[in-house]
């Protein structure tokens, strides 16, 4: 089945983790210069190269428009959510972006999933490179308050990028389980996260291992980017004002400006004050000093708004704050000291900040991937969905069917007949939220149930409505006068349908034709490797007497050979070398008794050798 | 002679992988008592039965909860990731019930209003939205205290005035909420009259008291929201 990784996709980082199955602990994989962190950033070439990670974040700044970032805040949107937002990005919304949003970059077009399946992709290369064979499965975190259409949306890029997503889960829920609180305490544990985009806030209680959701709550559009923005906007206007210049008008030097912004934000978590500087071409230098009391003044009112979900998630799960034993500090943005402050006070006890905050949530991933694998079978997680599932009713009306917090995986069944005589089908809504009137609610999908013509009345159809351990939902029908299970092709009123996904799916095969290729070259110069040292060792021994020179001199020959090809990226080369080689000590070979020297001269995989 | 033997055989459930045959006690067990494998739900099965509970109305709520850990660990689809396609599928509806039939049970409401629907004495989210009698008078008001609020906060009415209107309907809330706790203490002192006599006029009461009970629950919920935004 092989192994399945933690992937926590970040609005600002994205990580991938894996538990090592002997020790049970978790651990980030780490890219060729040691970093865990790949920025979700994403820049598209001229030519049409896709550029990930730190270089597509460098490239913000020069190539403002064929560089997407943050990206999550888009998934399962429609253009009608994020009108607002769409001002303060660089990159342009294509036409038809009405229910899944449609990004130009350069002279592409991409949706928000596309663009996290390159993001994914690179975690999954990192991952490959790291064990040396293909991976395919993941688990994938997301905001607890993420709704149905996010979280398909965000299992999309997942099958776009060739990854089996065996598992959504949430982030809070993902980093209570890394924090290592003793499982056989008893528990009542508050997480509080707020990430880039994101701010959740889930309770837990923990018992002889079980983590079960209590209630959650959140915000799935409150994050250090609104600091961000909010800080560059004050900067901007300040601008304007001192060198009469917009930088609105110039997507490129806005961008530079959010950075020189982002920059003083995470130095005034150290000290009491920083400045922002940036160059204003030939304009000279805009400096402001800014002191931590003046920043805590702009961004309370931001802070403030986690305190009402707080605040919910709290009376949903009936207890006070002082019942909660233990306050855990997940994203980025909770390094703010500020943010701590608001947190120590609402639960009064000072939160846990051990764990990295970037890397919590995806430790966490990697452990419910064990679960997964089989291993560590004395956790199990029992999480809920943020939001009521709800039908229409008359008069525009909301009919719950499954609350919010209920523990997942849940379903209700409703009952449908025909208003009229011979009436062929019933239309059913879905939708997600709150509040009492549809309009108020998350459209998730419209589908029209078929019914056989009959006198009004006389049709009884089951439809069961299943909210998975993803927090997704599936809908099937049963006509209870036959029996009958009925199709139900439900049209998801935001996101792809399973066609456009499966389109996108054969567009990335010449990724994933890439990606092979550097498995290839990884698995290749493994064995070469190992077959080399094993060959010089061979040479060494006694046995190797028996050699003729001119059998010696064809096997020093064929290594030399490998050694230059080992020095390219050509797999095909090295494993032509590699056959050669494995040619050339055919009697080396038989001249050694060493049975575990002599497997791996015959060329078998190094994984079985043990050198 | 032989036709009748089939037919008790087919009739009879047996476990879809080793063929047990699957009665009495061990019709609705969730595992075969031979080979382990999960099994598929029955279609009688009720919220009551997956618990292994009589269908009665006083429930110990710890003893529920210890019930509802040992099954999660037992169900969850996580315990099944690598199983077959159909244990895969027979584990996520098992777990799905045993979450659905936790949520019901473990709340009085939810519980009678579930039983009245087993019972068939309701329809599931049958309730009468008429104001019970002897409360007309008390509803009257507080709707009258609602569209003042609403109308001062429309205007935009001045704080002291809005903060009177406020204090005036926060007390109304809490008359409902004692109410409502009381319609509550009268339903469960209902509860031994099923469970103990299985009275079914017992039945009828405990549905009329629901109505009761949800009628003020909206009415609460209504002022809630009013104060709260």
């Amino acid at each position: 089945m092989g192994r399945i990784v933690g992937i926590d996709l970040g609005t600002t980082y994205s990580l991938v983790a894996y538990t090592e199955p002997q020790t049970g602990q978790p651990r980030c994989l780490p890219d060729e210069e040691g970093r865990t962190l790949l920025p979700s950033v994403v820049s598209v070439d001229p030519d049409g190269t896709i550029v990930v990670g730190w270089p597509a974040r460098d490239r913000l700044l020069k190539q403002s428009e064929r560089t997407v970032y943050s990206v999550k805040r888009l998934m399962g949107k429609g253009r009608g959510d994020v009108e607002e937002e769409l001002k303060l990005f660089p990159f342009r919304i294509a036409p038809d972006s009405e229910s899944v949003i449609k990004i130009r970059l350069g002279e592409k077009v991409f949706t928000p999933p596309e663009i996290s399946a390159f993001i994914l992709r690179e975690l999954k290369r990192r991952a490959e490179k790291f064990f040396g064979e293909e991976t395919t499965r993941a688990v994938i975190t997301v905001p607890a308050y993420f709704n149905d259409a996010q979280r398909q949306a965000t299992k999309d890029a997942g099958r776009i990028a060739g990854l089996e997503v065996e598992r959504l889960v949430n982030e809070p829920t993902a980093a209570s389980l890394a924090y290592g609180l003793d499982k056989h305490q008893r528990a009542l544990i508050a997480v509080y996260d707020l990430g880039g985009g994101t701010f959740d806030i889930s309770l837990l209680k923990l018992e002889e291992g079980l983590f079960k959701v209590q209630s959650t709550n959140g915000d799935t559009h409150l994050g250090g980017d609104d600091i961000d923005n909010l800080l560059a906007e004050k900067a901007r206007a300040e601008i304007r004002q001192q060198f009469k210049r917009d930088l609105a008008e110039a997507p490129d030097l806005y961008q530079s400006l959010r950075q020189s912004v982002i920059a003083a934000k995470h130095e005034l978590s150290e000290k009491t004050s920083a400045t922002i500087r940036f160059a204003v071409p030939g304009q000279g230098e805009y400096r402001r000093e800014v002191a931590r009391a003046e920043f805590e003044s702009w961004i309370a009112p931001l802070i403030e708004r986690t305190l009402a979900p707080c605040k919910m998630a709290l009376k949903d799960a009936g207890v006070k704050p002082e019942q909660i034993d233990e306050v855990v500090l997940v994203g980025g943005s909770t390094r703010i000291p500020l943010v701590r402050r608001r947190v120590e006070e609402l639960f009064g006890r000072k939160p846990h900040a051990e764990l990295n905050p970037d890397e919590v949530v995806a430790l966490g991933a990697a452990l419910q991937a064990r679960i997964l694998e089989g291993g560590l079978k004395d956790m199990l997680l029992l999480d809920v969905t943020p939001l009521s599932l709800g039908i229409e009713t008359m008069g525009g009306a909301v009919a719950k069917i499954i609350p919010r917090n209920a523990t997942i995986p849940a379903s209700a069944s409703e009952m449908f007949t025909t208003y009229a005589d011979k009436q062929t089908g019933v239309e059913i809504h879905v939708v997600q939220g709150e509040r009492e009137l549809v309009k108020d609610c998350r459209s998730l999908a419209r589908f029209t149930l078929k019914v056989p013509p009959q006198p009004a009345g006389l049709p009884r159809i089951e439809v069961k409505f299943l909210i998975d351990a993803n927090g997704i939902l599936s809908v099937t029908a049963r006509d209870l006068r036959t029996g009958e299970e009925r199709s139900v092709e439900v049209k998801p009123s935001y996101g792809l349908t399973d066609e456009e996904v499966e389109g996108m799916i054969l567009e990335s095969i010449e990724w994933a034709e890439a990606d092979f290729a550097a498995v290839q070259l990884v698995a290749a110069r493994n064995e070469a490797e190992a077959v080399r040292r094993a060959t010089a060792k061979a040479l060494g021994e006694e046995q190797a007497q028996g050699l003729a020179p001119d059998e010696r001199q064809q096997i020093e020959r064929a290594r030399t050979a490998l050694e230059e090809a080992l020095k390219t990226d050509d797999y095909k080369l090295i494993r032509q070398r590699l056959e050669e080689l494995n040619q050339a000590t055919h009697h080396l070979a038989e001249l050694l008794m060493d049975t575990a020297v002599q497997t791996a001269l015959k060329g078998k995989r190094t994984d079985e050798v043990n050198l | 002679m032989r036709e009748p033997t089939i037919q008790t055989e087919k009739a009879a459930p047996a476990c879809w992988e080793c063929k047990a045959a699957l009665d009495g006690a061990s019709a609705e067990a969730h595992f075969c008592p031979q080979c382990g494998k999960i099994q598929p739900l029955p279609p009688q099965t009720t919220y009551f039965s997956f618990f292994g509970l009589p269908r009665k109305l006083d429930l110990e709520a710890a003893e529920l909860e210890r019930q509802f850990h040992q099954l999660s660990w037992q169900l969850h689809p996580d315990r099944f990731h690598n199983a077959s396609a159909y244990e895969r599928e027979l584990s996520l509806e098992r777990t799905a019930v045993l979450n659905d039939a936790f949520r019901t049970l473990r709340d009085p409401v939810d519980r009678v209003e579930y039983l009245l629907g087993l019972e068939g004495v309701r329809k599931e989210g049958e309730v009468k939205q008429q104001a019970p009698p002897d409360l007309l008078e008390e509803v009257f008001e507080l709707n009258e205290h609602l569209e003042e609020l609403r109308a001062a906060k429309r205007s935009g009415g001045e704080g002291r005035e809005l903060d009177e209107l406020r204090h005036r309907l926060e007390k109304t809330r809490e008359a409902f909420q004692q109410k409502l706790d009381a319609v509550l203490a009268e339903l469960t002192a209902q509860f031994p009259a099923w469970d103990q006599q299985g009275d079914r006029a017992a039945l009828l009461r405990l549905s009329e008291i629901l109505n009761r009970h949800s009628y003020i629950r909206n009415l609460v919920r209504n002022v809630t929201e009013e104060l709260e935004t």
